[in-house]
């Protein structure tokens, strides 16, 4: 069986031209590569460890399978690599990318992308197509724009990772539904997880979001699950902006300068949290149900409804309603740390707490000349303690 | 008699009026029929191209009188012209819809007469209504082996190019590549295609299989599966895909604008494409692409004739607009609008473009 693989040992420095490559071609040592060299179906790159792959230009798309452990794939703005409908024989592992464009793209299949370094790349790793891929233990650093972007009904699994200082986003889940993103650490964003768009719905569990402005964003009708995670030292904990509706329960929220900024008609479900020594605990901002009932669908028909090049469109989506419509946002059955918990018990369920800043505080908003109520929170009944064992940090 | 020589002098009057309007006029008119008889109350949409889906604005629409007839107005050139019509009889949603047999239509400069045509009923989202064992049967094919959840599409109209989503019917190869697509009588045109994605829609891309029917048009008798044998596809090569692409919308031709595109500090852009449209509302598929600017942010937008053309700047083909998208508007006019004669090369101002989130 051996006899019938083709191994090309391309030892030569440089490949220039376009490049397309058949049967099974072994990469080792340096490689200057300055145009596109694509994979063939069929056709299998091998990357053995310590090799190092530097494109001055062009990029690498693999139509076939690769592999490769231990590799360095480096240039200045190069196009980055591409897989397209890879199998799960696709193995990129304990290689770094950087430099690129997209690091890697990757368009359909389900190809395993494991403990990858991923930096200065506009995008660290793109995928799309509802892409079955693995994303696991890999690094995201100072990717120009985002480290991990998910399109296109994406139902990949992302565990694991680390997301550092990525400039816009650590990772955005766009339209899609990843089957797991859990043990994912932020640290250090403008905006650490962005989840947005409806379709976006997945559950988000067990991830930690530490020193970002925003830890986790939520908007424009995306529903996720955001469950078990620590979201700490943050400026905004998690942030919900123009119909978002997460189901936010069994999270660790501690010393964020605001715990959950709810704005724009979002109405989520806030429960078994724990809120701990956060500066406030809930903020709503421009949130009311009375401009939802009597703005909401005009107003997103007017800025929603239009075309790439502004002009107005006859299309539009209809966003699912509001869970909840009645002037309250739900927050029930939460731990608001002992001196909240504390202070809950001097005023009573018909008090105005100090940690939450509501319509109890600032009666009405103002938009166009027009008042509108701002929404109140209903944070009673409260847990007597916390609901996260061995997590609550004061 | 004052009161009939004034009847007489309305009269005159009127056939004059008339008579003047009808020789300055130049467009369409028409008849609409349904089962062979005049088609009141459907809609007559006209197009500029052939290329025409539902994400495509017409140009112009009017619908026809009770007598089933219609007329349009229409600047000198060449139309397409659908007609349809959406009814609802006993509760159940009726669509009818045909292309003009003689499109496309060229209007000069009177009212162009144009033959009746027929509606043909369409089935739920746009599919056609099958007759009673009436269709066609194969098997797809790649490298003489069978292809299995490949789809086979069935056009009701050459014009199209058989590609794109104004497909009458879509059905998959079943695990031995065999389909079978029921269909009324007539004449239909085949292709197939299937992508590595696995999606019903969308260009295909290099890797992906291609093909259409050999003996199109497959003429279908009512009562008959019309037996097709194999319907090959090919691998799509991403050489020739090249090619085709710059033989097709990025050939070069005289009538070109040429320009750069920049971000707002001025910096060139590259992988912008600039879009030319005829419709100042510049939605649905473009006229006219440029291919993606270079590391210059330089583009060279081909056209084949003059006019004023409205003109935009995505990095991306088509669909709503996605974060991290660069997106922009040539805004010299207002309305993005710019004008140019048949043969010239215009240079134009930069096109600035900005990142969307």
């Amino acid at each position: 069986m051996r006899l019938l693989v083709v191994i090309i040992l391309l030892l030569l420095p440089s490949v220039s031209g376009a490049v397309l490559l058949t049967g099974k071609v072994v990469w080792e040592g340096e490689k200057r590569i300055d145009e596109k060299v694509r994979v063939e179906p069929g056709a299998e790159l091998v990357v053995k460890p310590g090799t190092t792959v530097i494109f001055t230009a062009g990029g690498l798309e693999v139509a076939g399978r690769m592999s490769a452990r231990g590799a360095v794939f480096k240039g200045k703005k190069w196009e980055g690599i591409v897989l397209k409908g890879c199998t799960l024989a696709t193995l990129l592992t304990e290689s770094e990318v950087s430099g690129a464009k997209i690091g890697i793209q990757v368009i359909g299949g389900e190809p395993r992308l494991e403990q990858l370094t991923l930096v200065g790349n506009d995008v660290g790793i793109e995928l799309r197509q509802k892409s079955d891929a693995t994303v696991a233990g890999s690094v995201f650093k100072q990717n120009r724009k985002v480290g991990l972007f998910l399109k296109d009904g994406v139902k990949a699994a992302v565990l694991n990772n680390k997301f550092e200082e990525n400039g816009r986003y650590g990772a955005y889940i766009f339209r899609s539904t990843p089957r797991r993103f859990s043990g994912n650490v932020f640290s250090r964003h403008d905006t650490g997880l962005m989840v947005a768009y409806s379709g976006s719905d997945p559950e988000l569990r067990d991830n930690c979001f530490d020193q970002n402005k925003v830890a986790l964003r939520v908007e424009k009708a995306a529903r996720p699950r955001i469950t078990g995670s620590d979201i700490s030292n943050n400026e905004v904990g998690i942030s919900l902006y123009r119909r978002a509706d997460p189901v936010i329960e069994n999270n660790l929220l501690a010393n964020n300068e605001t715990g959950i900024e709810i704005a724009f008609s979002s109405y989520p479900e806030i429960r078994h949290n724990d809120f701990v020594d956060n500066g406030k605990a809930l903020y709503l901002e421009f949130q009311s149900s009375n401009w939802e009932k009597t703005k909401g669908a005009s107003t997103r028909q007017a800025t929603s409804s239009r075309s790439a090049f502004g002009s107005l469109d006859k299309s539009s989506t209809e966003l699912p309603p509001p869970r909840s419509m009645d002037g309250t946002v739900d927050a029930r059955d939460n731990w608001w740390g002992k001196a909240g918990t504390a202070e809950l018990e001097k005023i009573g369920a018909d008090g105005n707490p100090g940690f939450i800043d509501d319509g109890r505080d600032r009666p009405t908003f103002v938009e166009e000349g027009q008042d509108y109520p701002l929404d109140t929170v209903i944070f009673s009944p409260w847990l007597q303690q916390s609901s996260l064992q061995g997590k609550e940090k004061e | 008699m004052r009161r009939c020589s004034i009847f007489i002098s309305v009269f005159v009057l009127t056939v004059l009026l008339f008579s003047c309007r009808g020789s300055d006029e130049s467009g369409l008119r028409g008849e609409l029929q349904f089962e062979d008889v005049p088609l009141a109350g459907a809609s007559v949409e006209i197009y500029l191209k052939a290329e025409k889906d539902r994400s495509t604005l017409p140009f112009a629409t009017t619908s026809t009188d009770s007598e089933g007839h219609y007329r349009i107005s229409l600047p000198a050139g060449s139309y397409f012209i659908i007609g349809k019509k959406k009814t609802i009889e006993g509760g159940r949603t009726r669509m009818l819809m045909a292309e003009c047999p003689a499109n496309p239509v060229e209007v000069k400069d009177s009212l162009l007469s144009v033959a009746p045509f027929p509606l043909r009923e369409m089935g739920r989202d746009a599919g056609l209504v099958p007759e009673p064992q009436t269709g066609v049967k194969g098997r797809l094919v790649y490298a003489d082996q069978p292809v299995d959840s490949g789809f086979v599409y069935v056009y009701t109209a050459r014009e199209s190019g058989l590609i794109g989503p104004s497909y009458g019917e879509a059905v998959q190869s079943d695990d031995s590549g065999n389909f079978r697509i029921e269909l009324p009588s007539g004449r239909f045109f085949l292709s197939a295609r299937k992508r590595a994605d696995g999606e019903q829609m969308g260009e295909p891309e290099a890797d992906d299989l291609n093909g259409s029917f050999a003996g199109n048009p497959v003429e279908v008798v009512s009562g008959q599966y019309v037996e097709l044998g194999d319907l090959a596809l090919t691998r799509v090569d991403a050489t020739e895909k090249e090619k085709r692409l710059a033989a097709g919308k990025f050939e070069k031709t005289t009538t070109r604008f040429e320009g750069k595109v920049v971000n707002r500090d001025g910096e060139p852009i590259s992988g912008i494409y600039v879009f030319a449209y005829l419709d100042s509302r510049m939605v649905g598929k473009p006229t006219f692409i440029s291919a993606p600017t270079g590391d210059d942010g330089q583009y060279r937008l081909n056209l084949t004739d003059g006019g004023t053309y409205f003109l935009g700047a995505r990095s991306t083909f088509g669909g709503p607009l996605e974060p991290g998208e660069w997106v922009g508007t040539y805004d010299v006019a207002a309305d993005h609008s710019v004008a140019i004669e048949t043969g010239k090369a215009v240079d134009l101002a930069d096109i600035i473009v900005r990142e969307v989130w």
